[in-house]
């Protein structure tokens, strides 16, 4: 949880990896890097078995690259697809088992503000839709309402994608799938609904055709989590296997589902989007002075 | 034998577009070298999933991208993840390490 968790002892250099010592000389710990600046550094992401062409990898890779302070971040994930790529990252990763990823997550971070007070340390989840709004629910709607500080990512595949195909409750009505032949008869949740009632203060549904969106809506999750209180981000990662989409048309797919339902939102509370302001120099969310108005 | 992506660098070093490296679902797969402005593949890391192609065909329209069997990729394209330099063109054939898997691709 600092720089020195990756650095190399002086006399041992030849015998460490070549990926170490790259990521150890060309890192983004305690740089500042983005998305535009990427295939010039080494990324804290590394070789991991997901499926090629998978539109939840290209959503961690940009993640992990958006965090804005990798070195001090810990992931929690769970069972499902996305855990096989987030733990393969430079970044420590903590394995919640089904259902109390969040409970995790809060006992992390609160053990975090209370060793390391001056510090910022960031608690990001990151998990399917099965592990957080079929299994998880209710630990995660807790942890919304106790506004506990940190960001919860959901990777929406629409799909229990790892075990072979069955409904979940964010698949849409009607779709078929493998383990669901009948078609599903429930309307998907309306998560991004539940995370502003529940007590979000940022919440953000994205689709990752557009690599710096993506990278602005995890910066921003982030930052406003150190100190103001739960941010939620729901992100379409298609599942190309369950879904039969070929590799090469992933991205229309993403194009055509954001079209049809999962249009780019973003709702920020005003504490947040001061806090962004003041404290980070988001100069969108600077209070614009009205012209003519009198000061007091 | 699979396919792996080839980028073109005479038609990728005119432009300076980085899209494909930011599309790839693979880290630490598309590279960019900053001193002849071309992005480049690793070739052991590519799944071969062919989203690269898509973007490079379709978003930026430069066509730099085609699929290639790794046999049949020229000896100097043969980059790997631990042939990267981020700085310098750094071919394999400069590097000081040994690379023993890298003689493995292509055959």
């Amino acid at each position: 949880m600092s720089l020195d968790y990756v650095k190399v002892s002086p006399g041992f250099e030849k015998y460490i990896a070549k990926e170490y010592r790259d990521f150890v000389e060309h890192g983004p710990f305690g740089k500042k890097v983005s998305v535009s600046q990427v295939g010039t550094f080494k990324e804290a992401l590394e070789e991991h078995p997901m499926c090629a062409g998978c539109a939840m990898t290209l959503f961690i890779r940009l993640a992990i690259i958006a965090f804005p302070n990798p070195e001090d971040t810990i992931t929690v994930g769970t069972a499902g697809c996305g855990r096989l790529a987030i733990s393969q990252a430079m970044i420590p990763f903590v394995y919640g088992n089904y259902g109390d990823t969040n409970a995790v997550a809060s006992g992390l971070k609160r053990g975090l503000m209370t060793r390391f007070p001056d510090k910022y340390k960031d608690v990001v989840v990151m998990a399917g839709d099965g592990g957080l709004a079929d299994i998880g629910f209710s630990m995660m709607m807790h942890s919304w309402f106790r506004r506990e500080k940190f960001t919860t990512i959901m990777l929406d595949n629409e799909v229990y994608g790892n075990t072979g195909g069955q409904e979940s409750g964010m698949t849409t009505r009607g779709a078929v799938l493998k383990m669901a032949p009948l078609g599903k008869k429930f309307d998907k949740i309306d998560m991004p609904q539940l995370a502003k009632t529940a007590g979000c203060v940022y919440v953000a549904t994205v689709v990752p055709n557009n690599p710096r969106r993506v990278e602005s809506v995890i910066k921003k999750a982030v930052l406003i989590a150190r100190e103001v209180g739960p941010t939620y981000i729901q992100a379409y990662t298609s599942c190309n296997i369950e879904y039969a989409i070929p590799t090469d048309k992933v991205m229309e797919d993403a194009n055509n589902v954001e079209k049809d339902r999962y249009q780019f939102q973003e709702y920020i509370t005003d504490e947040a989007k001061q806090y962004l302001a003041d404290k980070w120099g988001y100069s969108e969310y600077k209070k614009k002075e009205i012209p003519g108005e009198v000061k007091a | 034998m699979y396919l792996v992506a080839n980028i073109d660098s005479e038609i990728c070093g005119k432009t300076k577009c980085t899209l494909c490296t930011q599309y790839c679902p693979e880290a630490n797969t598309i590279q960019y070298d900053k001193i002849r402005n071309t992005a480049f593949v690793s070739v052991d890391r590519c799944k071969g999933c062919m989203q690269c192609v898509w973007v490079c065909d379709t978003l930026a329209k430069h066509h730099a991208i085609k699929m290639v069997m790794i046999d049949q990729l020229p000896k100097e394209q043969l980059r790997t993840a631990l042939d990267m330099h981020y700085e310098s063109s750094n071919l394999l054939k400069d590097s000081k390490i040994n690379l023993p898997h890298a003689e493995l691709v292509g055959k």
